[in-house]
């Protein structure tokens, strides 16, 4: 007799199963959905809606990243290279608006540019009745209310590699006679280029699964069209083609990304290191760096939060402030306390056993969650609304369908602060607990768990407030009576009443400002 | 050095399963607490459906509340995804009611077997047969009428007779629309469609295509705007948007021209809000309260003044701002037909590339 040594299946390495299964086949069933679509309904969205949508996205993507490459890359060479009065200031403040939840903006600007709006009737009082301004709802306009709101991606990511720049770089070539242009151009910059990169990365996936913004200006795009083929049109199946055009695209740019930094590294051979000194300004050159950071800011936060602030004190605002509002708020934080908390729990398992045991089955779990990323949000309800309708539908419309969306949707941005956390505890740890007598739970709890408790507060705070923002899962997925903040900015601002979308908004935008102190300190990317 | 050791590992052993055991409870219980239906129990509840933006519909469920102390549940979401979303929970739908300001989802609804036909001598007294599904199982409550709106300073109303004289090259650059994803517009075509024909509707659709160039909006309100400040000469709208503007605006140029009413012309485009009851409602007898006091006189005046539309119960008068509605004719395509005209009506649409 041989005895057969079977490899035990742990709980953990089931749970690790269960979580990659629960975010692998949604997207595997529309695939499936979108692979066994007529022929017909393919040529039909061919011939008349993809070029179309795929030129929209692309172009959108493309003009953003440009206008944030520029907003982003100067004010942080502003608030590293001069040192003026209020630079402290500014330097935090260019973070601000990513607290703003991309639709909020929309929504202001909607106001702001719009028909009749305040700037079309200053721009009529200068040069006559019948003249008009850019329109928000045209590509200018999308593309100034979704740069205004990512350039902080490009702006941190910068500042931070500019802060730990080696300025023997700019030395040397300031000896060989270049000119400050010269040196700025074609030493600083170029070195720069990695971080420029990663931080346009992130606006570029942030553009083209966008929603809320695309869906108020009312702009095409191929992550809108998913969202009306599934309203408008009933038609899954288009929106499931539509998706996976979505998701090849993001991927391709992903990977293409990670190529462009694996061949763009830098090296210090020398020992040599000094951070460049900051120029002391004079009154004049730091009044006009106070102005333009002062206006970037004034656009992007400034202005808006003032006027959110306004609509929200106007009676008609308060008036809404009642019991109702009230359970809108109860509404949002119960949504999004249990999606964080179910995030965590589904992706602590993946993470551990990944940096624990490695094998191919528990890294490629670990993989497959983060295919999130490059599912916008119309996405994973699509592919939780279809995956649950065949499976369980006696659970369509409950809490539970809308909780799965947001943990697939949102798990990748826990993930990462998660996975750092764990990678960086040595596994010495905790068999040195093991030898001392522990049982493996207790070690978990008192070795483990008190290490790595950072990095799952970062989590669940990332989640927590990513959820609160949500709203194209939210939408096509919430239960009645459970309409969140985030669905009150949506249906009053889609119907133009701005004073009644302010209170929703505000309470949103600070919910998201101390998470912020998080970001910046920790891992922020995932915003 | 008794780092671990507090208590005998017996003891912490039975304490962390004790622990794991009313962790596991309590997490099955928050799970059938959310997997419930919400308010099942209840019986003095409705839950609605609503594509009528909140406050055109609030208020009126309010009274009805305060009249009957049946609480409402609502859900307001784009009209489609409401009736995707009855199509999708079926039988386990948690509505009892669907309220929607267009007959073509009413019908779609009605044709997937979603609604449940009323026999309801209030219904019949107080709603024409020809605002209603076949078997009484959506109800319409309110009129609207896609209007010419134009502006008294650019255009003299004997120059226009027909919405189709908005597609004639002289009017260039003059006219302003409502976007390709409108609801009033796809229903305004599908009208067209059934009364003139599919060529002399794409002909129609092109030359205000090209009419209107840029000009293209999202809201029916920025449309007369753009008419009342003299922008553009002309636009097509639902006829409330221009009372509207008129009540906060009252010296605006505008002026409603009711299109069509030449001999032999189709007739003014008309569309109404309704009501259907769901199927499998356990609370039939709260949703034919809902019905009743809609119906009824002063909830037709309450539904209809809530938006300056047109209320349908013969012996309720319109607000005396609008145009007399006995003054003229609405087109003769049934209502019921604009579900089925649709599906085409979008491809037409979306071929001959509207904005």
């Amino acid at each position: 007799m041989i005895a057969i040594h079977r490899p035990s299946v742990s709980p953990l390495q089931l749970a690790v199963l269960a979580g990659a299964t629960l975010i692998l086949l949604p997207l595997g069933y529309v695939t499936v959905l979108a692979l066994s679509a007529d022929v017909a309904i393919w040529h039909r969205l061919w011939t008349t809606r993809v070029p179309e949508l795929l030129l929209n996205t692309v172009s959108l993507a493309g003009a953003v990243a440009l206008l944030t490459f520029v907003l982003g890359v100067s004010t942080a060479w502003m608030v590293t290279r001069f040192e003026f009065p209020g630079r402290r200031l500014w330097e935090v403040g260019l973070v601000l608006p990513l607290a703003m939840p991309t639709y909020v903006l929309a929504y202001i600007y909607n106001y702001l540019l719009g028909f009749g709006g305040p700037v079309e009737q200053l721009w009529q009082m200068l040069a006559g009745p019948q003249a008009r301004i850019i329109s928000p709802q045209s590509f200018w306009g999308v593309t100034i209310v979704m740069a205004l709101d990512t350039f902080p991606f490009v702006y941190l990511l910068t500042r931070s590699a500019l802060l730990s720049f080696n300025v023997s770089f700019e030395e040397v070539a300031r000896t060989c006679g270049a000119s400050p242009l010269h040196r700025t151009l074609f030493v600083t910059l170029p070195l720069l280029r990695p971080s420029i990169v990663a931080g346009l990365a992130l606006v570029i996936l942030y553009v083209v699964s966008d929603f809320g913004a695309v869906s108020l200006l009312r702009y095409q795009t191929l992550t809108y069209a998913v969202f009306q083929q599934m309203t408008g049109r009933s038609d899954n199946q288009a929106a499931s083609i539509l998706s996976i055009l979505l998701v090849i695209l993001a991927l391709l740019f992903l990977l293409t990304e990670r190529w462009f930094r694996r061949k763009s590294r830098f090296y210090q051979t020398s020992g040599r290191f000094r951070t460049p000194q900051r120029i002391r300004c004079r009154w004049l050159h730091a009044a006009a760096l106070t102005a333009c950071l002062a206006t970037v800011i004034g656009l992007a936060f400034g202005i808006p939060a003032y006027l959110l602030v306004i609509w929200s004190l106007s009676p008609e605002a308060q008036a809404i402030l009642d019991a109702r509002f009230f359970g809108f708020v109860w509404n949002s934080a119960l949504l999004s306390t249990l999606a964080a908390t179910a995030g965590v729990f589904v992706g602590l398992p993946l993470a551990y056993l990944a940096s624990r045991k490695p094998t191919w089955l528990n890294v490629g779990c670990l993989q497959a969650a983060y295919a999130g990323y490059v599912l916008p949000g119309p996405v994973a309800a699509l592919a939780v609304l279809v995956l649950f309708l065949k499976v369980l539908p006696f659970l369509y419309g409950t809490v539970i369908v809308l909780i799965v969306a947001y943990v697939l949707h949102f798990l990748p941005v826990g993930l990462q602060s998660l996975e750092p956390s764990i990678q960086q505890i040595t596994p010495n740890l905790e068999e040195v607990a093991r030898t001392l007598g522990l049982t493996v739970r207790e070690t978990w709890r008192r070795v483990t768990l008190p290490l790595i408790r950072n990095g799952v507060i970062v989590a669940w705070v990332l989640i927590f407030l990513q959820t609160m923002k949500e709203l194209p899962a939210t939408l096509l997925l919430r239960p009645v009576g459970f309409d969140t903040l985030a669905i009150r900015v949506w249906l009053e601002a889609s119907e133009e009443y701005y004073q009644l979308a302010a209170p929703s908004a505000l309470l949103i935008v600070l919910v998201g400002l101390p998470a912020l102190v998080l970001l910046l300190s920790r891992d922020w990317r995932a915003a | 050095m008794r780092l671990f050791y507090r208590r005998s590992p017996r003891a912490t052993a039975i304490a962390s399963q004790l622990k794991l055991l009313g962790v596991s409870v309590a997490c099955i219980l928050a799970l059938f607490w959310l997997i419930m239906p919400p308010f099942a129990s209840a019986a003095e509840k409705l839950t609605v459906y609503s594509g009528r933006a909140e406050r055109l519909i609030k208020p009126v469920l309010d009274e009805f509340t305060a009249k009957t102390g049946i609480q409402i549940e609502l859900l307001s979401s784009g009209t489609m995804e409401l009736v995707n979303r009855m199509k999708a929970e079926g039988k386990r739908s948690p509505a009892d009611v669907f309220i929607t300001n267009d007959a073509g989802s009413l019908e779609m609804a009605r044709a997937a077997g979603l609604l449940r036909p009323l026999n309801m001598r209030e219904v019949e007294r107080a709603i024409p047969p020809q605002f209603r599904a076949s078997d009484s199982s959506w109800v319409g409550l309110s009129g609207r009428f896609w209007i010419v709106v134009y502006n008294t300073t650019m255009v003299k109303p004997d120059q226009i007779t027909s919405l189709l004289d908005l597609a004639n090259p002289k009017w260039k650059d003059k006219i302003a629309i409502p976007n390709a994803g409108s609801e009033y517009l796809q229903a305004g075509v599908s009208v067209i469609r059934a009364s003139v024909g599919d060529d002399q509707t794409r002909k129609f659709l092109e030359g205000l295509r090209d009419n209107a160039g840029t000009r293209v909006y999202q809201k029916s309100s920025q449309i007369v705007e753009a008419v009342a400040k003299g922008q553009v000469a002309m636009g097509i709208v639902n006829h409330y948007y221009v009372y509207r503007h008129l009540a906060t605006q009252p010296t605006a140029p505008l002026a409603v021209l009711m299109p069509d009413q030449q001999e032999g012309g189709m007739g003014a485009i008309m569309n109404v809000a309704g009501i259907g009851i769901l199927k499998h409602t356990p609370r039939l007898e709260n949703a034919k309260l809902l019905v009743e006091f809609l119906v009824a006189q002063a909830g037709q005046k309450l539904f209809a003044d809530l938006d300056k539309e047109y209320p349908l119960h013969p012996e309720v008068k319109a607000d005396p701002a609008l145009i007399e509605r006995k003054s003229f004719r609405a087109a003769l395509v049934p209502l019921s037909k604009l579900a089925e005209l649709r599906e085409p009506t979008l491809l037409l649409i979306e071929q001959v590339g509207m904005r």
